[in-house]
């Protein structure tokens, strides 16, 4: 999938132990977003809770989408993911109280909104974010877990996490309570750059230096790229849903010289 | 339920439940378990409990604290551990956590409260990187490719790595992608696709088996398994 600024590939795959894919993935072009998320509850009810969150963040970023953009106030595309987090979340908590069978289920989420050359990031949960730039993977969210805080407490070294078993209690998550605090960040994006989006069975089963080995080798072919990191946790184990989305920031038409002529023409 | 057993010449001495958030482990009887060998110290070793986790913490003691034989200052107890104490062994049991699966599933728990970074920024600086939670039961090979033409005729690559790129970035290139189950060589970008024995590889993943040719973008290679 392709626009004239951004280029995704996107891949969910029920991993090869589960029975059901409670992850849901959005990658829309035209509003050039990508959401992601991992849902938790029973019966079903995870899933029911990202396809809730994902459609709810994706259906309220196309109707705020023409209010930002190039002229428009540039704080807004922050402001536009924090609404439709916060819409998603009543979405999901209403469902969960309405329903007994979906009550107690949640979803992780993350959302990346390109506009221009920036890109706007909102995250609740452990499904991550990464940025792929000069062949450096970086990690731009903080996880929601127990085992984030208990390394950033000093609890626990970095390096000794992977014994951990507190790898899937995430300590923040839509649609539990009535409001939720997300954490918003706005990037650059430069041509070249490849943002990753990806629920916890990708990161849990494949290391970063493997992400970055992958993302970095394949990028040319951003599909493959997709159809490799899923591959490869489900070759490590696969015992999660796997969800990744890539987003290629491309180089701009004409760059510097369409600036000017730009700039002469107004 | 997680718990801890006391044993020493082949008898079992005392059962102790993680069920509280800390067990103190130590010579003296206000220990929670009492290990009574002149080797441990009166407060020897803490055995805290987050999340899923226990959590074994030496206090700093004259002999120091041993599991499965190697000197531990904190460490994540894992399934059938064994923590010597002079003539004491403590094994700890979870068989909850042996089981991955159950601990798999996404569930919401509160957090820790410290001095952490406020929810709403995302931090800037690069974050200790967390190792992924491979299991160690699955096995990749150990395959090669050796350069068969030109000034580097001979010289051989080890395919040790998830993915080798063969051929020119932005040219003809291709992927050489490490499985369990073997190699696979698939097709990156550029209008020429690799051949292998001769035949294009087209659009899906092929396998590569002992003796293989490979030629891409003017290299030719050839195959052989570890």
């Amino acid at each position: 999938m392709t626009s004239n600024f951004i280029e995704m590939a996107a891949l969910t795959d029920v991993g090869s132990v589960r029975q059901f894919n409670e992850d849901s993935i959005v990658a829309d072009l035209r509003i050039g977003a990508a959401v992601l998320a991992d849902g938790m509850g029973g019966h079903r009810a995870g899933e029911v809770a990202s396809r809730l969150a994902t459609r709810v963040v994706q259906e309220s970023l196309r109707t705020q989408r023409h209010r930002f953009g190039a002229a428009a106030d540039p704080h807004s595309p922050l402001r536009a993911i924090e609404q439709s987090i916060n819409r998603a979340n009543q979405a999901v908590f209403e469902a969960a109280q309405a329903e007994p069978a979906y009550h107690g289920m949640g979803t992780t989420l993350s959302v990346a909104l390109f506009f221009d050359d920036r890109v706007a990031l909102g995250h609740v949960g452990d499904s991550r974010i990464y940025r792929f730039r000069n062949g450096i993977l970086q990690l731009l969210t903080r996880d929601d877990s127990l085992l984030r805080d208990q390394i950033d407490l000093g609890l626990i070294s970095a390096a000794d996490a992977g014994a951990s078993h507190n790898r899937s209690l995430v300590t923040r998550a839509i649609g539990i309570e009535q409001h939720v605090r997300a954490q918003l960040h706005e990037d650059d994006a430069a041509p070249g750059d490849v943002y990753i989006l990806c629920s916890d069975g990708l990161n849990d089963l494949v290391d970063d230096t493997d992400i970055e080995l992958i993302v970095g080798s394949l990028r040319a072919n951003l599909p493959l790229a997709a159809n490799h990191l899923v591959q490869a946790a489900k070759d490590n184990g696969g015992h999660d849903n796997v969800s990744v989305i890539l987003v290629k920031v491309r180089k701009r038409p004409g760059g510097w010289f369409a600036r000017l002529v730009g700039w002469l023409w107004r | 339920m997680a718990k801890l057993v006391l044993s020493s010449g082949g008898s079992i001495l005392y059962q102790c439940f993680l069920d509280g958030e800390r067990v103190t482990l130590g010579r003296a009887p206000r220990n929670q378990v009492v290990i009574d060998d002149p080797g441990v110290d009166p407060e020897h070793a803490v055995v805290t409990t987050v999340g899923n986790d226990h959590i074994l913490e030496d206090l700093r003691s004259a002999n120091g604290t041993f599991v499965n034989g190697a000197r531990v200052f904190l460490h994540i107890l894992q399934h059938g551990d064994v923590v010597q104490f002079g003539t004491f062994f403590l094994r700890y049991l979870n068989p909850k956590a042996s089981a991955e699966m159950d601990l798999d599933r996404t569930m919401l728990v509160t957090g820790l409260h410290g001095n952490r970074p406020t929810p709403e920024s995302i931090p800037s600086a690069p974050q200790s990187r967390v190792r992924s939670a491979r299991p160690t039961s699955v096995h990749f090979p150990k395959g090669r490719v050796r350069t068969l033409e030109g000034v580097r005729a001979g010289e051989i690559v080890d395919l040790d790595r998830v993915v080798t790129l063969i051929g020119r970035p932005a040219d003809d290139l291709a992927v050489i992608t490490r499985r369990p189950h073997g190699y696979f060589i698939t097709h990156v970008e550029g209008r020429r696709r690799a051949r292998v024995n001769g035949r294009s590889i087209g659009n899906d993943a092929r396998v590569l088996r002992h003796g293989d040719t490979i030629e891409v973008a003017g290299q030719k290679l050839e195959f052989l398994p570890g």
